[in-house]
């Protein structure tokens, strides 16, 4: 599964119009549906990230691969995996704690979504400093 | 993930290094927000919670007027304009978004400023991106 750049920047932007949209009416009190509803576009997105990163692992793991080469690209592919099931799990119990499901602190919710951007910015820090990794 | 640094990079127009600025300034600002959330921090005002956010495009301003700077200095005018141009667009955009809402969040009966109107730079921010996309392509 191999998309364009147009169609990927399209994708993200559509999905993040509507959910927008539809956090607005929720925060301005238009509509009374509750959270789990308003994130719908959030969860179809990630539904979508994940389901084309299971692929493209399955894929990588079933045609035999360059094991040289392809050890390290597979252990990123993991951690994208790992971030978005922290990032799918924040979100959960962020909608359960704003419908009042839960009375978690929001310390502990916000726990998976720090590790989450802890990670990126490890990620981000090498590319710009990628001297310190040799 | 969806994109690779590279395309982020095109697409945004901010350098790896503003990115893990903006990065970095979200992961201070949600703990911020988590410890109001929680008030574990007692008679800790909004503006307080928003000051990562605030730093982290006063810096980025900063960069982008030494890069800008440079780059004119180098010959690279129209580049060096429209970088300028640009990033100062999106930050302006993103600077408004966040003191409506600071200010929302700090007065609690501010009826008129309903969040539509906060969020309205961001709407106006995405149909920008999806223009810089197209030319990007």
């Amino acid at each position: 599964v191999k998309m364009s750049l147009a169609q990927r920047v399209l994708l993200t932007w559509v999905f993040t119009l509507i959910f927008l949209i539809m956090l607005v009416l929720k925060l301005d009190g238009k509509v009374h549906w509750n959270w789990f509803l308003i994130f719908l576009p959030v969860w179809i997105f990630d539904g979508i990230l994940l389901l084309m990163l299971v692929v493209k692992m399955a894929g990588r793991c079933k045609a035999g691969y360059d094991p040289r080469n392809g050890s390290q690209e597979l252990r990123k592919k993991a951690w994208y995996l790992v971030a978005m099931l922290m990032k799918l799990g924040f979100c959960l119990m962020l909608c359960a704690r704003l419908d009042g499901l839960t009375d978690l602190m929001v310390v502990y919710v916000c726990v998976p979504l720090w590790t989450m951007l802890t990670g990126a910015l490890v990620e981000l820090g090498l590319n710009i400093f990628p001297s310190r990794r040799d | 993930m969806l994109f690779s640094l590279r395309e982020l990079v095109k697409w945004l127009g901010f350098a790896t290094f503003e990115l893990f600025l903006h990065l970095s300034a979200i992961l201070v600002f949600s703990v911020l927000v988590a410890l109001q959330a929680d008030e574990l921090i007692k008679a800790m005002s909004w503006w307080v919670v928003f000051v990562p956010l605030f730093a982290a495009d006063g810096l980025s301003t900063y960069f982008t007027a030494i890069v800008s700077i440079r780059l004119y200095q180098e010959g690279e005018r129209r580049l060096a304009v429209l970088r300028l141009l640009w990033v100062l667009t999106v930050l302006s955009l993103k600077l408004v978004c966040e003191v409506l809402l600071c200010q929302k969040l700090a007065e609690k009966d501010q009826r008129e400023l309903w969040f539509g109107l906060i969020v309205s730079p961001l709407f106006i921010l995405l149909q920008l991106l999806m223009i810089r996309a197209c030319r990007v392509n």
